[in-house]
């Protein structure tokens, strides 16, 4: 194995810096949010109040709300509609299969800020009132194509004689789908539902042009609370957030770990 | 099933797919488009119609170092997240042993994390009584607190960050699927560790690259909050100047022209990609 080297220290090297350069904002960010003082350079000691502060602050209690909200609706949509659609691709046979597939993709290579400006302009258009109807319909358009993505991987995986075993044991296309496809999806179903939350969660440019008024995601909020100026509030929000993630993660690698095995 | 019932199943299967298209993108692109060529009247309303004068004001000398900016900006990020991303990728591939799926996993971690809360950590490291600023001044290599917020290196380490996970992910899955013994094959015949990474390894890991530079290239043409946050918004971008026409301004027109040019640069790209990779591919078949 060694023979494959380019060089013997410049891939280790980057490799290391790489990983510095990733995790120590992230590392700063979590250690600052315990400090007492105001300061992100001088520890004046231990303390938790930056984190009282995140939970009493009214202003984001109501953004995490929204989110919240958003985020459910969105991952249910977009979990049905890539799902749908990448069973039908998979296993359908229907005309014009590549185009479709094309399109579907389309919003993951397009710019979102192009998206966004359509739909909010589509939004005055039509005379529909910006708010969580518009969220949902956004996020759900920036997060399909990964649920499709997802879920079509996993869907060519499968056997199709496991289909063709329960059609001859006599079962009907509806118990096919109920007790052996989906049984079978699940897990990437489920990776599918965790992502189109965390990116709905995260978004950022989306968001920016089809919230409306009373109906600020988080990510606006903070980007708010960014330019007015740095709190070590938003660094416990932060280690909350990244708290979440990394929770996030360690059930789709976990899942993905069990069906290995 | 009847040939009937089974159309029917697959309609309902892609219904719910081609409506999201129908009504969330085709037509909300359609509008941006039509608008592009509409005009406005004295109370910023759109007025429709056909004209270019939005094209017109676009192409003049004003709008030119935004367009030149942005450019610069997107292949800057895009040619340093690559350079960087790729040994990180062949490592994890071909040096990280049983470790490969531990430095994976956790390069899902920053790539997860809330794109704002990982802005506001560099905030916290390049801010003026930033971490870095603390660093430096306390082991007294500087004297004064350097301005790093506001500029354009803090910008490219914006950029950096946000997209160096999104580079090494399709490089990983690249170099991850090329046969072993095809490397081993080269260095039997002779080659040197380097002339076998050029000859073989890279060449066959090309897509990979290739994605990455595409899946960066778009986004960072459309970014706005980086600049805004680390730049000091200063240095304006086509992502700004949308913001600030749709936002700001209430220019529909004018904003909307900005988004045609870039949905037409975006294409350009991906279908060079498309392109590119058709030819990787059937020069390797």
């Amino acid at each position: 194995m060694t023979r494959f080297r380019p060089s013997s220290l410049f891939v280790p090297v980057l490799t290391f810096a790489g990983y510095v350069f990733l995790f120590a904002p992230l590392v700063i960010l979590v250690a600052y949010s315990f400090n007492s003082g105001r300061s992100t350079v001088v520890w004046t000691g231990f303390s938790l109040d930056w984190y009282a502060q995140v939970f009493s602050d009214r202003g984001l209690q109501a953004s995490i709300k929204v989110s919240a909200i958003v985020a459910s609706i969105s991952a249910l949509l977009s979990t049905v509609i890539g799902t749908s659609a990448a069973l039908a691709v998979v296993k359908r046979k229907f005309p014009a299969k590549n185009l479709f597939s094309t399109v579907l993709i389309a919003p993951l290579v397009l710019p979102e800020i192009v998206l966004a400006v359509g739909l909010l302009v589509a939004t005055v258009w039509s005379g529909v009132t910006l708010g969580y109807s518009t969220l949902v319909a956004g996020h759900t358009l920036v997060s399909a194509p990964f649920t499709f993505l997802i879920v079509r991987a996993a869907a060519a995986g499968l056997d199709p004689r496991l289909d063709e075993a329960a059609a001859d044991l006599g079962a009907n296309s509806r118990q096919i789908f109920m007790r052996v496809t989906l049984p079978l999806l699940a897990p990437a179903i489920l990776s599918a539902v965790l992502l189109s939350l965390v990116i709905s969660f995260d978004n950022f440019v989306m968001s920016t042009f089809v919230s409306g008024v009373g109906t600020t995601p988080l990510p606006i909020q903070i980007y708010a609370m960014l330019k007015t100026g740095l709190t070590p509030k938003i660094n416990a929000l932060g280690t909350i957030l990244i708290g979440v993630n990394v929770l996030a993660i360690l059930l789709v690698l976990g899942r993905y770990l069990k069906t290995v095995r | 099933m009847s040939q009937r019932a089974y159309s029917l199943t697959t309609l309902a299967m892609l219904a719910p797919s081609l409506i999201m298209a129908v009504l969330l993108l085709a037509i909300p692109l359609f509008i941006v488009v039509a608008y592009s060529f509409a005009g406005r009247d004295a109370y910023g309303a759109v007025v429709t119609g056909f004209s270019l004068d939005s094209y017109r004001e676009l192409f003049q000398a004003t709008y030119l170092p935004i367009f030149l900016n942005s450019l610069r900006l997107a292949l800057a990020s895009t040619a340093i997240s690559v350079l960087l991303g790729y040994p990180i990728a062949y490592f994890i591939v071909f040096r990280a042993g049983r470790y490969a799926t531990l430095l994976l996993a956790l390069l899902l971690i920053p790539f997860w994390v809330d794109f704002m809360i990982r802005m506001s950590s560099w905030m916290v490291l390049l801010g003026r009584n930033g971490t870095l600023n603390g660093l430096l001044t306390g082991v007294g290599i500087v004297d004064e607190p350097i301005r790093m917020i506001g500029t354009y290196p803090a910008v490219l380490v914006g950029m950096l960050y946000a997209f160096l996970p999104t580079t090494v992910l399709p490089i990983y899955a690249s170099l991850n699927s090329i046969d072993r013994r095809l490397i081993e094959a080269a260095n039997d015949l002779g080659a040197s560790p380097l002339e076998a990474f050029w000859r073989v390894t890279f060449p066959l890991s090309l897509p990979g690259v290739m994605a990455a530079i595409l899946f960066v290239f778009v986004p960072a043409m459309g970014v706005y909050a980086i600049p805004v946050l680390l730049g000091g918004g200063k240095s304006i971008i086509l992502g700004n100047l949308i913001v600030q026409l749709f936002l700001e301004f209430r220019n529909i027109p004018l904003g909307a022209a900005v988004s045609v040019v870039m949905l037409v640069l975006s294409s350009v790209v991906i279908i060079f990609y498309m392109r590119l990779l058709s030819r990787v591919e059937a020069a390797r078949a």
